[in-house]
């Protein structure tokens, strides 16, 4: 390729002039990046077809009466209709947001406590410690698959492995996915159940953790559970905070579950409708894609504003330290 | 990649321009991509849309349903072709969940298949935004055949005066029980013609006698309640509107409460299972409850899935409140480059001896009355035979079509089964759950 070479060549040059007027090399620059952006091209076109395009259309489509059946030719503007219905007159969508809110603030913060707490028994050196860590690990891989949501389904039926497993203790179970009262619960505990990826990050970020520290903190005395809480949490807090953020965007996003759980309705009685199977709902079954893509663009901006939050508080909590600086 | 590209982007690098050379190959870069990528986007959008030269036609076919049904399927299609050497086809087959979901995405793409499976619940959807077209004018002119259809049926699938859909055989409501276990008991079986009354007590009968719920709770199921509807007088939709109060769903949920308060029903967790539209999740075949509501001619696949023997008779009540309900029909896009041909298709599936007996009775009874005699004799399947006689004989007692479901129904059916639930699971009053119910219902149909 005949551009490869031309940036580099260009940015030796600059600093083997010196004595380049500054013009020049301001225009080395603006060319390196102009071809930084070719290079790029690929992914650009990607980003703008893919996501970028069909996400302005999308922000138009929630200001229209659009039902994917009309051709968007024809779609109507109809101003902040979507918006108005969605806040004053849709029952179902508050209902999901609770249902959302519900999910995330109980199975996030469990996730990643199990996370950590596994990530810090799989820590020590003893034998056979990579196996249980690439068990651990397993969940998440299967993490969104269909089928999982299947098994899980089935063991957590009225007749299923589960209350069969209760039965052996003489304890009657419950049924726990057509209960409107467990359904969601059982969620819940699934989402939990697959903590292998942070675990694997908290896993990383305590092998970052200095020796010395702890050899320093032993030295002056310190418990081992003071030891976790003034070496262990500050130095893991970066990672704790990237964990927080991703866990909590992906824990707002849970789809797959629910929607195998009660066949695609949010059933029993909409105790597992999750904002995006309402979304998905009012899209698809219902038709009214404008309506969905305006819930779809409050969800976009409802969690941009929820990790804003996490980074502003970040600086209170997350203890960025290398030792150096 | 495209050759348009080529010649800028391999053009060598000048040594004399070295600080030039990047921004401009850069815009010719981009001025190429510029032309290339439309041209990569158009050569792939382009299809041979119209027949070529040769007469050669490419139909698109899209239904749903299992392997036993494709097969059949690209059998009757395949003969067509055989007639017809110049039609070939572009056959397109899934699961029921997630077909409408793909065919709203076709047509959203501006792809949609020439030919295809369409049910009640969108048949209104779809004629509503004028994205089938309107056969009419085929059934004037003769092209499409329908003298052979009852006229019920065939009006089942005229939507604000157009010809939607065509359908591709016949169901009604069937109750479904569960004869060994009523027989081994020495309980009677159901007939057509009792009473709702008459039906909960025997349920709590079989509930007494077996420990096993008589009867599966219908009231989140919307085909009971219509058929309950039209008993008080009433209907489901009335032109644009809802054809029933809040205080007829107070009485439908009413009903119910009455008859899980006696034990004639089972529990709302089991409820909820038999709730799935799924053939192998019905009470009568998981042995949940004695009797399950679903349609006439999914006995035989119920029966798939139990050793039991099982018997079918109409919902309670007077049986002229049932009609001959379109199982699925046959629509045509209103875009597409080939309808003629499309319809030629359908009045083949419909009214060819060969095609009809190759497609048997899965898409429920055939349409064509004189087919469906002959296809009907030949049926050895004891459950099929079973269905098609009880059918036949309600036959004789149907009442006139309703009118299509209206926009919104799809909506309307999930409404239903969330409030019936909710007072199922003690979670509100009937007459709280129906006022809910209405509100909801009138919001969906707008």
């Amino acid at each position: 390729m005949a551009l490869t070479t031309a940036p580099g060549r260009t940015g030796r040059t600059g600093s083997a002039r010196p004595h380049a007027n500054r013009r020049r090399v301001g225009r080395d620059r603006h060319a390196e990046g102009l071809a930084g952006y070719v290079f790029l091209s690929p992914w650009l076109i990607g980003l703008m077809g893919v996501t970028a395009i069909p996400m302005l259309l999308s922000l138009w489509l929630s200001f229209t009466n659009y039902d994917i059946l009309t051709p968007l030719s024809e779609v109507q503007w109809v101003g902040l209709a979507n918006y108005e219905r969605m806040f004053t007159a849709d029952p179902s969508y508050w209902h999901a947001v609770r249902v959302t809110l519900t999910f995330a603030l109980v199975a996030v913060p469990l996730k990643l406590a199990a996370a950590l707490g596994v990530a810090l028994l799989l820590n020590k050196a003893w034998r056979g410690v990579g196996l249980f860590r690439a068990l651990f690990y397993l969940p998440s891989l299967l993490g969104g698959s269909v089928a999982l949501a299947i098994v899980w389904v089935n063991m957590f039926n009225r007749d299923g492995a589960f209350n069969s497993f209760l039965a052996l203790f003489g304890i009657e179970g419950l049924p726990w996915v057509s209960d409107p009262d467990w359904a969601l619960q059982t969620l819940m505990v699934l989402a939990i159940w697959q903590f292998g990826a942070p675990m694997v990050i908290f896993l990383a970020g305590l092998k970052q953790v200095p020796t010395e520290l702890y050899e320093a903190a032993s030295v002056d005395g310190a418990s081992r559970w003071s030891q976790f809480w003034h070496v262990t949490l500050p130095m893991l807090s970066p990672v704790i905070f990237f964990n927080l953020v991703l866990e909590t965007i992906n824990g707002f996003q849970g789809f797959t579950a629910a929607f195998v759980l009660s066949n695609g309705t949010g059933g029993p009685v909409d105790s597992t409708l999750m904002y995006t199977l309402k979304l998905y709902i009012s899209g698809f079954t219902d038709l009214e894609m404008g309506y969905a893509s305006a819930m779809a663009w409050v969800f976009l901006i409802a969690i941009g504003l929820i990790t804003a939050i996490f980074f502003s508080t970040g600086r209170f909590w997350v203890h960025y330290s290398d030792g150096e600086k | 990649m495209h050759p348009a590209t080529s010649p800028t982007a391999g053009t060598p690098a000048e040594p004399h321009h070295r600080t030039l050379a990047p921004r401009r190959r850069f815009l010719r870069g981009l001025v190429a991509a510029a032309v290339a990528v439309p041209l990569m986007f158009g050569a792939a959008a382009c299809g041979d849309d119209d027949a070529g030269a040769d007469g050669q036609v490419k139909l698109s076919v899209f239904w749903w349903g299992g392997e036993a049904r494709a097969k059949l399927t690209e059998d009757a299609l395949a003969l067509y072709t055989k007639k017809h050497p110049n039609v070939t086809f572009e056959k397109t087959w899934q699961a029921n969940q997630g077909y409408f979901d793909k065919l709203a995405t076709l047509t959203a793409g501006g792809n949609p298949p020439d030919l295809f499976q369409i049910d009640d619940n969108y048949l209104s959807e779809y004629a509503g935004r004028s994205t089938v077209l309107d056969l009419k004018s085929y059934q004037d002119s003769g092209k499409l055949d329908v003298s052979k259809f009852p006229k019920s049926l065939l009006e089942y699938g005229v939507v604000d005066g157009k010809l939607a859909g065509v359908a591709s055989g016949e169901n009604t409501q069937g109750l479904v029980y569960n004869k060994t276990l009523l027989t081994s008991n020495g309980l009677a079986e159901p007939t057509t013609g009792q009473s709702w009354e008459e039906h909960i007590a025997w349920a709590e009968q079989v509930a007494r006698k077996t420990k096993i719920p008589g009867t599966q709770d219908p009231s989140a199921d919307y085909k009971a309640f219509w058929v309950w509807l039209r008993q008080q007088g009433k209907d489901l939709y009335n032109g644009k509107d809802l054809g029933f109060t809040a205080e007829d769903v107070t009485k439908w949920f009413e009903l119910w409460k009455g008859a899980r308060d006696r034990g004639a029903t089972p529990t709302p967790d089991v409820i909820h299972e038999g709730n799935a539209s799924d053939v192998t999740k019905q009470l009568v075949v998981t042995g949940k409850a004695a009797t399950s509501w679903v349609w006439v001619n999914q006995m035989p696949d119920l029966k798939k899935n139990t050793k039991d023997e099982l018997g079918v008779v109409a919902y309670p009540g007077d049986p002229s409140a049932q009609w001959a309900r379109a199982s699925m029909y046959w629509s045509v896009f209103k875009s597409s480059k080939h309808r003629d041909t499309a319809v030629d298709v359908i009045n083949f599936l419909a009214n060819d001896p060969e095609a009809a007996a190759l497609l048997g009775t899965d898409r429920g009874l055939p349409s064509n009355m004189d087919l469906r005699a002959k296809v009907s004799e030949s049926v050895t399947d004891p459950a099929m035979k079973q269905s098609i006689q009880v059918e036949s004989e309600l036959a004789q007692k149907f009442g006139q079509s309703p009118q299509v479901p209206i926009k919104g129904h799809s909506k309307v059916k999930s409404e239903l089964i969330k409030a019936a639930e909710n007072v199922q699971y003690k979670r509100a009053s009937p007459a709280q759950a129906a006022e809910q119910f209405i509100t909801a219902c009138k919001s969906a149909i707008a």
